[in-house]
This record gives structure tokens, sequence and C-alpha cells, in this order.
């Protein structure tokens, strides 16, 4: 009271304040907010510390950074004002939904938090990927090397079976469509639309009691994207430019000519002496190698020069150019405020005929109409365009290529154009040359996409908010694809070209309307929301193809003579639910939480058609007690506990009905098929999860932490449970079947270092164990040559297929453990050479038991550095897909990886690898030789940075100009055989089907250059 | 707090309203909405239109690939001819039935099951509802006659590959498939069928077929007619070795459809390229095959881009040179193949939107000759004129005197790759490369998808 009558008295007074803030060490604090006390409008420090705000001798201010106390005090000229290391843990502000924001410190649930800094400028073209190894428990796989891709998340660990087990997405408070909407190249990410540096923050609802107001969605994980916000202040504006490359991180070694030639005719020589054909009969096996096989895919080189060696990885893997802008402009005043972005990123694939461009603008308003109400819109404009490449099982996936001959010359000697091009001989290489794709077809993927949320925020009395929202994803996309007729071997339709186009439009509504009451008394805060929610998603499709051109200089539909195919469709879902959520601390000590959400939807049966989702939580902060305040070292501790119930939603549309559709014509009149049976009382899958933490901080919170451990148990899993095909259906959808996922989460923060050399670390660290208890017997099965299984007793999707036991060194054969059981109950561990004699196991399995991330940050005056690892163990990757074909003892004519020159090739030889033998099937079948060790870990982004010095830069008026460079996937670690070991192709993928590599392109390592200027 | 509310401007009152109003907008009935591409099961087949249409569903489901789209033929050849073709593809499914080495894994095995039993599913929507069909009665009977010659067909083929042949052992108790007659609503524990006897089976085909072919039209479009099903029936007849039977149904199509032998053997192929998707006249059944709809898998493994426009195919299957051999000289039927990078093509296959042709006239006159030539008699004609028949048209001499092994011989070429080389074999009882004609190593493995869901099936040796 005091204070507000001495600054009343100092009102008329008119001057400004210059001061310098700087940390406890002397080191200038940048941005730091400087205000009057009881306004909102104030001055940002500079890149020296520096700040001038008028009016304001005298007076009261207050001084605010992040990471720091925030410090209230007299204002004097040239003020020398010093910051200390926060000391309150956590007390940033957490995002929690519907209008909801808790201090860290203060929340009972468990919700990570991933912030702007940590993921500005990646490149990662995808917000998802960018989550990798920032948020314990939140298993991200990048899948493949192709640009936009789908990415699979699993939060804390996978807890369906045949349902969505992808988080939902939660943008500015809209539901956001993230599935894939590709007909073409495997399953793409929606969410390569939005611009990831929008971003303020991430948080990620893990836990039950966090996610309960997202109810029947939230079994999965919910990740809210908050995008940032104007700030009232000086404008702010912010250029970001980068450019560097990217290359395949890794090559594979293959055969070269003259190996190639040693095994296959010695595989030939095998089928020769087997079938008793001499070797120079002109229909052995070695014959037909030599001139049909190695003479006739070299264009008659080979039995001229044997040594000529082509590596056709060279021929699909390139060097990638990336180049990106960014302008973010940031300001306001205390009524308006505003932030704007704009992007150009354009980003060319590892592998030929990539590339990703987006150009992507933001505009985000927030006005304070009057003293009571306040409203605002965010709105983001994107148009991403993708030059994409065929699915992994597609011939014309260029990595295929290494399938081909070593012989087989890149290019036809007669005509100079890539190998198999007509008028040269179509039929050579061995396999469709993949490159005459990339030269001669072409498939875009053009998705523009607006996302936009309007908001009114009423004050309706003190400490009662009423928000009303209005949000939109609009996403509109046409897909065009054109072969040229040189594609004919692989495009049968492409005879005289052909053309396809697919639109997609998904128009999804989204409305909150909530209260939000806050009570603050002396002793105690409340904090309660009630609300609703409204979604409305309608996706609509539609597609036309055509051949027939009159040459190739005519791409679209309209000149087509044949119109081979054309059809629209449609599907919606909507949902209508309503939530409430209290929050209440007592003495700062005690807080318990509560939230509830009632959903209906139109994908649940007519006999449970509403679920209820609630959640319980507390929390104890002890070291607000008096018996813990004589612990020194311990600077904050509290334990919390929560329980809820969420549940899964992500079942398809229309899973319930019984249904004849009318896809069934024939030879040009229309037919009707039953294609369905119903369920009526088919719901969302349930999850009960069980969470206990502990919050902790140690000396002075240079230490901080967090530990916790859940267990999550899923009943009523849908399950595509297989019945007889002899009904005319193979499934049916019901809710059956229980797992759980259980496990420790660890975050470590450190600071190891303060003063002017600086040096942080960030430890996340996950340990999950999923188990499917029960699935009443189904056979659920997937992946490739459908070795993924769901086992009771194991995680989902574990490797499931007869164990490799090695080569019989007395005659090469590939051998097997029997694993029969045995009437003990053991299992026959004897051999056979006899593939049918082998008993299926399980021998993998493709979900990581521990996951982490790595993050170093050092500093010493202008320069930073940030050094992040990822990593996973425990998991195991199939190579079946393509170790059927290239690693396989020469079964076929593929060129195969170098590792079979360790074949058997007389009695006596100890080796993995079985003899050679040519269409003789000797250890290529599906096995436990092709489950490998998936683990790894990566050295995914180095980030070495300069700020140049601020004095200098004053003098042209810029506030701040870094210079840096950044490396992706530097470096990996692991024993895996293939490309990469974080892979899953795409061709097989399902919520069951993971960690297959079927010619799957590698992550790129990405380099480079960037500057970043603020005025 | 009341007090506090009745204190509050006028305007917020106002807002207060629309935000409550905006609450309210979703109702719940909202929530009730349906699909677009399909329709509710349970009034799905109220009208005769609704029967027709599945029953156009059913002639889908008979050309998916994996029955008579072709795989059922190329599995046959596979397995049954594999000592005159040289695949080199990669489906691992067909590596192992051209090598006779399948596991109960088999993709193609499970494919053509479960494509099979859907059809058959289609079927029996239509024959549930065939009281619909009230337009006519013989509108009521063609479509009746349709879905039963459809479901026996793949009855017959569902037997003969996954069952024992006739003759190894009794076919009164070896396992067939099981029966299926009814459709599908919901599933209980009665449908967990076990494997009726391979005799049940046969006879229900029989009884199927005799009816269809009492009630089909004689002319049909491209559909199913009575002598589509009288042909079918005379294969049956002649696996179960009733040769009498046999050869009159032969002998009914022969005389009573009104068909005869093209004159020119080559023209009965390429109906895509040459002939605008138009069946030959010698077609008694086929699967048409559109630039929209429809696979030919006998095009897609046998087919080869020859340099032809619209040929294609993966070049799978080559045909040994030892087979072209087996050909006299100045046979049409010698020729009718094409030497592309060093290998030798069937040109019967290379139509990348041909017909698969399930049954032609040809043989009917083969089987026709073997009927009468194994009980010594005349039906319709002499074997010996029958079999030059086939000989003339493809412009060769006549013969003088035929044995039966000419007639089988005969019977090999003109149907070679077409899907026959398995079940002639165990029907003549000759082994097929180091397997003899009753190997279980001939036989497909019951799915292990099926094993695995109905324990009440058993599985056949050997697996």
């Amino acid at each position: 009271m005091l204070t507000i009558l001495f600054s009343l008295t100092l009102l008329a007074q008119t001057s400004e304040v210059r001061g310098k803030v700087s940390d406890e060490s002397g080191q200038p604090i940048v941005g730091a907010s400087v205000v009057i006390k009881g306004q909102s409008t104030g001055v940002t420090s500079d890149a020296t510390g520096v700040f001038v705000l008028p009016n304001a001798l005298g007076k009261q201010i207050v001084v605010t950074a992040v990471g720091y106390d925030a410090l209230q005090l007299n204002a004097s000229n040239n003020i020398q004002i010093t910051l200390k290391a926060d000391s309150r843990l956590m007390s940033e502000v957490v995002v929690t939904g519907f209008g909801g924001a808790t201090l860290k410190r203060e929340l009972t649930g468990n919700i990570a938090r991933v912030k702007s800094k940590e993921i500005e400028f990646l490149p990662t073209p995808t917000v998802d990927q960018a989550l990798q190894g920032r948020a314990a428990g939140v298993f991200v796989n990048a899948q493949s090397g192709k640009l936009g891709q789908a990415v699979t998340v699993r939060v804390r660990g996978n807890s369906s079976i045949s349902a969505n087990s992808q988080p939902l997405y939660v943008l500015d408070g809209v539901p956001i469509t993230s599935q894939s909407q590709s007909s073409y190249g495997g399953a793409m990410n929606p969410l390569a639309d939005l611009n990831q540096n929008d971003i303020e923050s991430i948080e990620v609802l893990k836990d039950a009691s966090a996610g309960a107001i997202y109810g029947s969605r939230a079994a999965n994980g919910v990740v809210l994207i908050t995008t940032k916000k104007g700030k009232a202040g000086r404008t702010n504006v912010s250029l970001n430019l980068q450019t560097g490359y990217a290359e395949a991180t890794k090559r594979l070694p293959m055969l070269n000519s003259e190996q190639y030639a040693e095994l296959i005719l010695e595989a030939a020589k095998y089928s020769d002496d087997k079938e008793g054909i001499p070797y120079n009969d002109p229909y052995s096996y070695t014959t037909y190698v030599k001139n049909d096989v190695m003479d006739y895919y070299s264009y008659g080189q080979w039995s001229k020069d044997p040594t000529k060696s082509y590596d056709w990885q060279d021929a699909v893997f390139q060097r990638g150019p990336y180049r990106q802008a960014d302008l973010q402009i940031r300001g306001g005043t205390d009524r308006t405020k505003f932030f704007t972005s704009f992007q150009h990123l354009d980003q060319t694939g590892t592998i030929i005929g990539n590339n990703l461009q987006r150009s992507a603008g933001r505009i985000n308003l927030d006005q304070k109409a009057n003293e009571w109400l306040d409203l605002g819109v965010s709105m983001s404009l994107a148009r991403t365009l993708n030059r994409r490449l065929p699915d992994d099982n597609a011939f014309s996936n260029p990595l295929q290529a290494i399938a081909l001959n070593p012989m087989t010359p890149f290019a036809d000697p007669k005509t100079g154009l890539p190998a198999g091009t007509p008028p040269g001989d179509v039929n050579i290489p061995l396999y469709y040359n993949p490159v005459l794709t990339v030269d001669y077809g072409k498939f875009t993927q053009e998705v523009y996409r607006t996302f936009g949320n309007s908001y009114l925020k009423a004050k309706l009395m003190k400490g009662l908010i009423f928000q009303t929202e209005f949000g939109m994803d609009f996403l509109s996309q046409n897909e065009e694809g054109y072969f040229r007729s040189e594609t004919v071997r692989n495009q049968t339709s492409a005879v005289r070209g052909s053309g396809r186009n697919t639109g997609t439009f998904i128009t999804n509504y989204n409305i909150n309307s909530y209260f939000n009451y806050n009570y603050s008394g002396k002793k105690s805060n409340l904090s309660t929301t009630l609300g609703m929610q409204y979604q409305q998603s309608q996706a609509k499709y539609n597609s036309t193809s055509g051949t027939d051109f009159p040459s190739n200089s005519y791409t679209k539909i309209a000149s087509a003579a044949t119109k081979s195919g054309g059809s629209s469709s449609q599907t919606d879902f909507r949902f209508l639910s309503y939530f409430l959520r209290a929050n209440y601390t007592l003495m700062d000590k005690y807080i318990v939480a509560a939230s509830g959400r009632l959903d209906a939807s139109s994908r649940f049966g007519k006999d449970s058609r509403q679920g209820f989702f609630p959640a319980l939580s507390a929390g104890w902060i002890m070291t607000n007690e008096d018996f813990m305040s004589k612990i020194d070292f311990l600077s904050f501790l509290k334990l919390r506990a929560s329980y809820g119930i969420v549940g899964n939603a992500e079942i398809g549309d229309f899973p319930q009905l019984g249904l004849f559709s009318g896809d069934a014509g024939y030879a040009g009149n229309a037919g009707q098929r039953p294609s369905q049976l119903g369920n009526d009382s088919l719901r969302w899958e349930t999850t009960k999860q069980a969470d206990f933490g502990i919050d902790f901080g140690l000396f002075n919170n240079r230490i901080t932490g967090e530990i916790d451990y859940y267990e999550k148990k899923t009943t009523g899993l849908l399950l595509t449970v297989n019945i007889p095909a002899t009904t005319g259906f193979t499934s049916v959808v019901k809710n059956v079947g229980k797992l759980e996922n259980k496990g420790f989460e660890f975050v470590l923060n450190t600071q190891n270092l303060i003063g002017a050399f600086k040096w942080t670390t960030n430890i996340n660290l996950a340990l999950n164990k999923g188990k499917v208890t029960d699935i009443q017997g189904q056979i659920i099965q997937g992946g490739v040559s459908n070795m993924n299984r769901v086992e009771q007793g194991y995680n989902v999707g574990v490797f499931f297929t007869p164990e490799y036991a090695g080569v019989d060194p007395k005659n090469g054969d590939a051998l097997f453990y029997k694993n029969t059981k045995l009437p003990d109950g053991k299992l026959d561990r004897t051999t056979t050479n006899k593939y049918n004699e082998a008993e299926r196991i399980v021998v993998g399995d493709p979900n990581p038991d521990l996951i982490f991330g790595f993050t170093n940050n050092f500093s010493y005056k202008g320069f930073d550095l940030s050094v992040f690892f990822n990593g996973v163990r425990g998991n195991q990757n199939n190579i079946y897909g393509m170790g059927r074909y290239s690693s396989a003892s020469m079964l076929y004519e593929d060129n195969n990886t170098a590792d079979q020159l360790q074949r058997w090739q007389k009695p006596g030889d100890i080796t993995s690898v079985p003899q050679v033998r040519l269409y003789y099937t000797n250890g290529s079948q599906a096995s436990s030789r092709y489950i490998v060790d998936g683990s790894y870990i990566r050295l995914r982004n180095v980030t070495f940075g300069y700020n140049l010095d601020s004095k200098t830069l004053r003098k042209y008026k810029i506030e701040k100009l870094r210079v840096y460079l950044s490396g992706q996937n530097l470096l990996t670690f692991t024993k895996y055989p293939y490309w990469d070991p974080e892979v899953n192709a795409d061709s097989f993928d399902s919520n069951i089907a993971k960690g297959n590599d079927f010619y799957t392109p590698p992550q790129p390592r990405t380099l480079l250059a960037g500057i970043n200027i603020s005025f | 707090m009341m007090k506090n509310i009745i204190q509050m401007k006028k305007t917020s009152y106002i807002i207060l309203a629309a935000c409550a109003l905006l609450t309210i907008v979703g109702c719940e009935k909202r929530l009730d909405i349906l699909p677009y591409q399909s329709i509710s099961a349970d009034n799905a087949l109220e009208s005769e239109g609704d029967v027709n249409v599945t029953l156009i569903g059913a002639y889908d489901g008979t050309q998916s690939a994996a029955v008579y789209g072709g795989d059922i033929m190329v599995l046959n050849d596979l397995i049954g001819n594999n000592a005159n073709i040289t695949f080199t593809g990669t489906f691992a499914g067909l590596v192992d039935a051209y090598q006779t080495i399948m596991t109960a894994n088999n993709s193609f095995a499970a494919g053509t099951w479960i494509a099979a039993y859907n059809t058959i599913n289609r079927c029996n929507s239509v024959l549930s509802a065939i009281d619909k069909v009230t337009s006519s009665p013989a509108k009521k009977n063609s479509v009746e006659g349709q879905a039963l010659f459809l479901r026996a067909s793949m009855y017959f083929e569902l037997v003969r590959l996954y069952g024992k042949t006739i003759g190894d052992g009794d076919a009164s108790v070896n396992p067939g498939v099981p029966l299926v007659l009814n459709p599908t609503k919901g599933v209980s524990a009665s449908d967990y069928l076990p494997r009726s006897s391979v005799k049940a089976v046969y006879d229900q085909v029989i009884a199927d077929l005799t009816k269809a072919e009492s009630l089909l039209p004689a002319t049909n479009t491209i559909y199913a007619t009575k002598w589509s099903a009288a042909a079918q029936l005379s294969r049956v007849h002649l696996m179960l070795k009733n040769y009498t039977a046999a050869g009159d149904a032969a002998n009914r199509v022969i005389k009573g459809s009104g068909k005869s032998l093209n004159p020119d053997f080559t023209k009965l192929w390429f109906t895509f390229i040459n002939n605008g998707g138009a069946n030959p006249a010698e077609y008694l059944f086929s699967m048409t095959v559109t630039a929209q709809d429809g696979t030919n898998s006998l095009n897609t493994y046998f087919g080869r881009n020859v340099g032809i426009a619209g040929t294609a195919g993966r070049s799978d299957c080559k045909i040994k040179v030892a087979h072209i051999a087996l050909y006299e000289a100045g046979d049409a039927r010698k020729t009718h193949f094409v030497l592309s990078g060093g290998n030798n093509y069937t040109r019967k296959h290379l139509d990348r939107f041909g017909n698969v042709p399930v049954i032609r006239l040809a043989e009917m006159y083969l089987t026709r000759a073997e009927a009468n030539f194994r009980n010594s008699t005349n039906v319709g004609a002499t074997p010996l004129s029958d079999v030059n028949a086939i000989r003339n048209r493809v412009g060769l001499a006549s013969l003088s005197a035929v044995t039966l092994d000419d007639i089988t011989k005969e019977r090999f070429l003109e149907l070679a790759f077409e899907g026959h080389n398995l079940h002639e074999a165990k029907r003549l009882q000759k082994s097929v490369g180091a397997n003899a004609w009753n190997s279980p190593k001939l036989i497909l493995p019951i799915p292990q998808r099926e094993m695995d869901v109905n324990k009440s099936l058993v599985q056949n040796s050997g697996y």
C-alpha cells in the first residue's frame, strides 16, 4: 500500500530510466522484461542487457526473465540489476487444455513440455519428429528417410492393437487431422503442413489425470501444440536463413561384379549338380546364368570385362540441397498483440526424385476489446508440395535398384539412356530400373492447409471467465501423377502414358465453450473448468485416372483417350463431449485435482454411445513443510499420484455397422457385396492408468528432476477378431482383449557449470514394458510375411517365426530349431533342415524397452554449442523383406549383400550363411535369421553458434546476429546390418506391424549453415 | 455469487446467453450419421434390384484374382505342370507351389480359400433373397441358376485343390471343405464348421450344377448359361470318373449350345487387344476383364511385354523348349509361343486386359471323346472324329485311329497353360515330377489362419 502511495506521488515526474540486467556472474541477460509495476507494457533488455524504460524514474519496476527469479525494485537511473537463477523450481507454466494452465510445481499429473527453443530451426520437416528424444516416455520413429512421410509416435508404449496408437494432436485448442491422406507412396504426415517454428510450446499429456479432459481420445496421449503469441513492447523482427545439404546416413555394402559372378556361378553349379545337368549344357543353370543373366543384363559387357561393376546405390542416392527462410515479427501494445511469421522451406531428398517444399504464413492476434472482453484469432495458411517416392514395396522404389546385377551399367550403351529405356531392351535390367520412374514419371502431392481458431473470452465476474472458440482445420489436397510410356514395365497401364489425379478435402470444425473459475484465497487456490466440445470432420475424396495420351507432352486426364478410373467417396465422424476439471491447492503444500469427460461419438455402437472418463490426482509439496525446511541441499520435493480412465476412439469411422458395399461391379455392371459384420455394442478402448511421481530440486535447483512410475491397463481392446473365412468374412471388430504397459520415466536437468562458461545437461530416459494379457486366442498378424504378431504374454507386434539355427557344417544346409513342445512342456531344441518341421516362436520385439534423450548445452561469451543424442534399446527389426532376396544365398538372380560371401562352401565350414543354391531355397525362409537388433544411439543434432558482439551490432540497429552450423543425424552407433535401424517400411506399416525394413530409405544426414538476425 | 452476477453489465448477459446457446447447439442427434459408400446390411436385400446387383457382386467375387481371376489356374499349372514351365517369379507362395514345397502359410493357398468363400457368401446372399425376384419366373430362374453355378464352381475348385482326389482313399471319409449354404449375418459357434467329406462336397456341387443347368437360360450375354453349368458338370463328372455322365454333359453342350470351334485357334486369345473385349464364341464361361475392373492373373504371371501394345506381365512363367517340341510340325499351337529376351512365353496370356477363359468348347470335344472311348460308346460322335475336330482346327491332319493316350495328349496340348494340369495328373494318376499323383505335396494346405481360428478343422497331411 505504501508503495502505491509512493508511486502516486511520483506520477507527475516523467523521466526515463536506463539500466542493465545481468546474472549473478555478471553476464548480461538478453530479453529480460522490464515493466512499471501495475502496467502491462514495458521494454525488454537488448543483447547487452541494457534497457531504457520511459517514465519510470523512482517507480517500482518488475524485472522478469525466463529462468530467473523475478525482481521488484525502485527504479533509478543507470541501475544495475542482478537477477538470481530461478530458485522456485518449475515456475514455468504448463498448458493443460481448455484454457487451463498450471504452474509446473503445482502439477499433479504428468505432462512433458518441449519449448520452442529446443526445436526451432531444426531440419526436421514435421513437429512430431522434432519431439524425438525431447520428452520422456515419448517414442518417435521417423520410419524412413523419405520427406514428409508418416512418423510413428508412441506415448508410454503401444496401448492398442487394431485401433490407431498415435497420440491426439491439438493445435491451439483444435484437434487436427493427423492421419495420412496419401494415395501413393506410403503414408504421409499431415503435420508437415505446420511450421514448427511457429510453436511456443508442446505439452504431451501422458497420464490419465492430464489426459482425462480429452476422454475417449486420450489413451495414446495428447499433444497440445501452442503457437507463439504477440508480446507487448517494441516490435521484434527476426530473420533466420539456413542452407545446407543432406545425404543418406549410410551405404550398404553389396557384391561387386566379380563377387556376384563368383556366387551365382557357385549357386548355379549346385543346382546343375542337383538336377544332374552338365554345366556346359545349353539348358544348364550355369549356361543360363552366364548368358541370360550376367551377359544379357550387362548388354554383353560382362563376358568382355567381368571386372566392370556398378554400385546401383550411386544411381539412386544423391546429395540433396536444403534451404529455409523464416521471418517472424512479434510485438504489440497492451491492447493488441500480434505474432506473424512466414516460412519457405525447400528440401531435396537424399533419394532421387524426392523433394518437399513448404510455404507457410501465420498471424496470431489478440485484442483486448474492453475491460471484460478479449478476442483473438490464430490463423495459418500453408502450401506443402511434396514430390513423392513410390512405396517401399514397389519395383520403382529407387532403393530396390540394389537388387539389380552389379554388371548392369546405369545407361544402355547403345542409346546412352538409363538402362531399360525404350527403344533399348526394356527387359534389361533384371527388374525394372527405378530411375525410369524418376526420369519419366512424377507424382506430386500438393496440400493447402488452413489452421484457424478464433475466440471470445469474457470476464463475467471476478475469477469467472467464459471462453468460446471456433476452430477449423481445412485440408485440401491434390495428388497428381503422370507416368510416361517409358515406365511401362513398372506401370503396366502406361503403354501410351498413364495419369491420375486425386482430390482430398477434409473440413474439420471444432467448437470449445467453457467456463474457467479461479479463486485465490489466503491459504488456498481453486481453479475449475466446465465446458463442452463438439467436433465434426468430413472427408471427401475424388479421383480420376486415364491412359492413352496423344504424346508425353500431354499429362492431364483431359487428354487421356481412356478414362480408366474415377471415384468419389466420403466419410464423416463426430464427437460431442462435456468436461469438468477442478484443481485445489491448500497452503501451497497439498494439491488435489479431479477431471472428467463425457464423450459421445458417431463411431460407437448404438448400445454404447456414451462414455464417462474420470481422473483424480493429488500432490504434496514436501519442501513447503516446516520439517523439511532444514534440509539445505533439498530445494524442492513433491510427491504426486494420479489415477484415471481414458479411452481410444481411433477405431475408424463406422466400424460398428453391418454393411453392404457398392463396390462390387463386374464388367461394367453395378454390384454390391456384404462388406462388414456389425456390432451394436462396439465402443472405445478403455485405459486405466495410475501414475506415481516425484519432482525434486537439489542444491538450489542446480539439479532438478522427475521420476515417474506408471501402469496403464487397457481393456476392451478393439480387435479385428479373425473368424473362419468360410463365413465370407475374415474378421469382425469386437471389444475384447487386454494389454498393459508399465514403466519408469526419469528426467534430470543439471546446471553443471554456471558463470561465464555455462554447461547444462538434460537427460530423459524411459523404460516401458508392454504386455498383451488377453486376446482371447485371436491370431493377429501383419508386417512382412505376417511375421509381426500379437501374442499373449508379449508386447504388441512381436516377431513370430521359426528360429534359425545356423548352417550345418556338413552340407551347408540351413538349420532351424524345431521348438516343438515336448511332453514336459519344454521346447525341443534339436535342429532340422526341413523348414516345415520348425515351430514359430517369439524371436524379437519391435518395441524398444528403453528410450532416451541426452542433451548438453555449452555457452561461453558469444559461443554456444548444443549436442543432442537420442537412442533406443531392446528392440529388433525385421529385415526379411529385403533379406529374402538380397541376403538369401543367391536364391534368385538379385544382387546380394556383401555378407553373403561368408557362405558355406565345403564340409567343415563354420558360418551362418548357408550354401548358395540358385532357385533352391536354403535358409531364405522367414526365420529369426532376419530378425536383428535395432538398438541405436544417434548423434541427432549438433549446433554450434556464435552471437556477434552486441556493441558492434547496435551501430547497425541490429539487436542480435547469430551465425550457426547445425548437423542432424551426424553419427549412428548400431549393430544394425542394413541402412538404418530407425526404420519401418511404409508398405507394411500398421499398428502392430513395426520394425520392418523393405528397401526402406535411411534417414538423411543434414548439414546446415544458418544466420539469425533480429532487429 | 448470485449477487455478483446480477451486478454484471447487461452486455455480459447477452454474451453469456450466446455462449449458452453455442453450448446447446451440438445435440446428440448429430451423432447419428451413416456411411456413404455402404448401406446397412439390414436393408441391402429388399428388392429384386438388390438381388440382381448382389448377383453381379457374386461375379465380382468370382473374378477376384485369387479364384477365377486366374490364380486357381496359375496354381494348377505351377504345381501340376512344372515340367513344362521354368518359373522365375519371386512371389514366395508361387515359388513354393512350383517347387511343391508349400507350407501352411502359403499366401496363395490362403488367398484362394478366402476369396472362394467370400464369393460363396455372396452367392448365398443372393439365394437367401431369391423370393424377392418377382418380375418373371424366367428371371428368377436365371438369377438362382447363376448363383448356384458360381457357388458350385467355387466348391468344385475348393474340394479338388484342398481335398484328396477321387480314387485316393475313401471319398466319403476324406475331408473335403466346410459346406456353407446360408449367408453370414453374424458369427456364432455354428460358424466354426468342420470339413465336410469330399463326397459330400461333390454331391452338393452336382446337385447345384444340375439344378443350375435346368434353371439357366441358353444365352445370357457374358454371364453363365445353361451350357456353362453343363460344361462345369462334365468336368466334375470326369474328375469323379463318371464317364457316362461326363460325356453326356459334354454332348449336351456341343449339341445344345449352338457354339462351334473357332476356325482359327490363334483368334481365341487377345480378346482385348484384337476383339474389343468380346469373347470368341467358343468360350462357354469366362471372366470379363476391362481396363476399369478385373485382373487376369494368368497374364500377370505368364504374360510379358513382348513389344505388342497392350501386352504386359511379370514374365515369371517361361515355357520350356521341351514343351514346344511336343507339338507336331504344322500345329498352329506350336507357333503360339513368343521368344523374348531369350525365353519362350505362351501367347495365350499376353493380353493385359484379356478375358480369362474358364471353360471353352474344345474341352467338351475332348471330354466327350475320352468318355466315349472309355465306355466304348459313340454318344454324339466317335472319339476319333472329336479328336480330329480339334486337330483339324489347328492345321493338323486327321488321325485314322485314336488311343486313350492320343486323347489325353491332345487334351494336354490343347489346354496347356490354361490351368488344367494338376487335376489332369491327379485324375489320370500320373506323377508330377518326383511326386506321385496322390502325393500330399500336390494338395494345398488348409490355410494356417483358418487352422488357427477354427479348431474343428483338420489339416491335410504333410502340413
